[in-house]
């Protein structure tokens, strides 16, 4: 049985995207446009994994990944976070308390997503690449 | 003057020769028994020789004794210029011009000249003194007021860190006492980084500055951020030891830069804005051309679907660099304008078909409450289209679904009026008069909808610097905004221009 993802971005065609790839490898995927949203399908039936922008309508990034942990049934989701965030993160945010499993930055790679999704799957962790600042 | 011959004749030394004469033939005749009857009259004689000699030697004493009175009253009286003319016999006519009495009263003439001179230098430099210590006493009250008049706080500690000098601004900042009196710094500035600092600047042994940025909250409990410039200042010469290690007190000059930090974080937030921006069409992009070059997309009609979706991404890129160029360029006043008149109403219309899918993707009620009457103004097209779309796409974006966006337009007087109204999350009063700055987003609706905070600046400077109209807002927090532009009519334009 093929493992579930939930997509949630209010931007249609990274949406679309990531959809299509998944899917390509293998992935049962549905789709969300806001964190509420999101966060009632999690509610309705719990995803293996969750694949979530920063900024989006009626409920942020942040305040989705909140929800999960509070959540005792939910408390255990690994998360993704894609976003094309500058700092919006502050010392405030305590990304740490959220366990947040891999912090993707846009623009993105779908290959690069489906990858990191079944490491994550596979062993519970996953090691980003290293990167260039100057790239 | 010369003296006469009666006083130049030494009758005290006649009389004591006459005396002893007479003495001498008194003793001979008593001697002698053939004299023996002149022996009585010789001694009444010699006595008499003898008073006289007294009486004459007491007399020319009291003359001389008078006259030494008479010469050293002179002396003790003599003025600035009787010394200065240095005519000693015209000052002193009684003295003998030679002996005794004139040699020394030439030397005490001499020495009172010689000391006038003195007093008259000692007079001098004790008046230049004077000069130079009300000139010293003027020039610290000049620098006292300099220091006083400065908008930036100053502080000066000597080698003992006790506060000497603070102007007003930093008696103000620091809610400082305003008597004089030195206290410790510790003890009167709130603020450890800058006590620090200048303890830190102050053990240094040389002349040395540093400087820092320092945030710290004044007497009114308001953070502001400050360059502070500390210099040692040293304090030998109020100090009797000039081997003192610790002998460097500090001057502290704030500098209050929370402007600059502002602009530098509100900069730096729309990098973070626009690089946003940029990345979210960049993002599909790239995620579409890989996915066509891995070959996922098999089917041609896929292949269209996402060769379209980057070709929409591109453009939506396209439109935010623009965006931001037409900023620039107002700003700099280097665009094109090219005005001619136009109906309002047309402009309104067709700037709210553009935003109507977006107001019926979210459900939005987008009403047109246009005036019936043909509303002239003199405008550039493009740009009058642009900012009604920046109005109303900024309306749609925080108006929750549902909601309700009215664009209404009226005549009044010589003057258009069009309004963009909305039943979204409104804004504060502190809102309402920074959401025109550029890069001003509100903070707690940002996760809202995403933007570069770029929309109602560059509206503003369209309607107010381009056509001479005006943009204003009123808003009800929770109730929602309107945003309203007045632009003159074409016939109050073009009579203007002629």
């Amino acid at each position: 049985m093929s493992h579930r993802v939930l997509l949630c971005d209010d931007e249609m065609h990274i949406l679309r995207a990531a959809e299509f790839k998944l899917k390509k490898t293998g992935f049962d995927v549905q789709c969300e446009p806001d964190g509420q949203a999101a966060w009632e399908a999690i509610c309705e039936q719990k995803p293996d994994i969750l694949v979530t922008d920063y900024h989006m309508p009626r409920l942020d990034g942040l305040g989705l990944c909140r929800k999960i942990r509070e959540c005792e049934a939910t408390s255990d989701l690994p998360i993704i976070m894609l976003t094309a965030k500058g700092f919006e993160f502050t010392s405030d945010d305590n990304l740490d308390a959220l366990d947040i499993a891999a912090m993707l930055g846009k623009p993105f790679s779908p290959r690069g997503l489906a990858k990191c999704i079944e490491e994550i799957l596979e062993t519970g962790s996953y090691t980003a690449p290293p990167i260039s600042l100057l790239r | 003057m010369k003296p006469s011959f009666v006083s130049r004749v030494p009758w005290e030394i006649l009389g004591i020769t006459i005396t002893t004469l007479f003495m001498l033939a008194c003793a001979v005749s008593w001697a002698v028994e053939s004299f023996a009857q002149w022996g009585s009259l010789l001694g009444i004689l010699s006595c008499v020789a003898s008073i006289g000699s007294i009486s004459i030697v007491w007399w020319k004493q009291r003359t001389a004794m008078s006259r030494l009175h008479r010469q050293t009253d002179i002396l003790a009286h003599l003025s600035d210029e009787q010394i200065e003319t240095d005519d000693f016999e015209n000052l002193f006519p009684e003295l003998p011009t030679s002996g005794e009495w004139s040699s020394t009263f030439q030397r005490i003439f001499n020495r009172i000249a010689e000391l006038s001179e003195m007093m008259s230098d000692a007079e001098q430099v004790r008046a230049r003194s004077e000069v130079r210590a009300h000139l010293s006493s003027m020039r610290v009250n000049q620098m006292r007021e300099i220091v006083d008049s400065l908008t930036e706080p100053v502080l000066m500690v000597n080698q003992f860190e006790e506060l000497v000098i603070s102007n007003d601004s930093a008696k103000k900042l620091f809610g400082l006492p305003t008597d004089d009196e030195s206290q410790h710094m510790k003890d009167v500035i709130p603020c450890e980084p800058l006590v620090q600092l200048i303890h830190e600047t102050r053990r240094r042994k040389t002349s040395s500055q540093r400087v820092a940025e320092i945030e710290l909250v004044d007497s009114e409990e308001e953070k502001h951020w400050f360059q502070v410039t500390c210099c040692t200042v040293d304090q030998k010469s109020n100090s009797s030891r000039a081997d003192d290690h610790h002998m460097f007190g500090a001057v502290a000059i704030l500098r209050d830069i929370s402007g600059y930090k502002a602009i530098q974080k509100r900069n730096a937030e729309f990098v973070s804005s626009v690089s946003h921006e940029m990345k979210t069409p960049l993002a599909g992009i790239k995620a579409y051309v890989e996915l066509l070059a891995d070959g996922e997309a098999e089917d041609e009609e896929t292949q269209e679907e996402f060769l379209s979706i980057i070709n929409g991404q591109a453009d939506r890129l396209q439109r935010l660099i623009d965006n931001l160029l037409n900023l620039a360029r107002i700003e700099a006043g280097v665009v094109n304008v090219n005005k001619k008149p136009r109906s309002l109403n047309e402009l309104l219309e067709e700037a709210a078909n553009l935003v109507l899918p977006t107001a019926e993707q979210k459900q939005i009620t987008l009403i047109q409450d246009l005036s019936p009457m043909y509303l002239g103004v003199l405008v550039d097209r493009d740009m009058i289209l642009q900012g009604a779309i920046n109005l109303l796409s900024n309306a749609l974006k925080y108006t929750p679904d549902g909601g309700r966006v009215t664009l209404r337009s009226r005549l009044n007087d010589r003057e258009v009026i069009f309004e963009v109204e909305d039943t979204g999350v409104g804004l504060s009063d502190e809102d309402c008069e920074m959401v025109f700055e550029k890069f001003y987003r509100v903070k707690k609706d940002q996760n809202m909808a995403s933007g570069t905070g770029l929309g109602l600046p560059l509206a503003k400077h369209i309607v107010e610097d381009v056509h001479g109209g005006s943009l204003t807002v009123t808003s009800t927090v929770g109730k929602g905004s309107t945003f309203r532009i007045t632009l003159p009519t074409v016939q109050v334009t073009e009579s203007a221009v002629q």
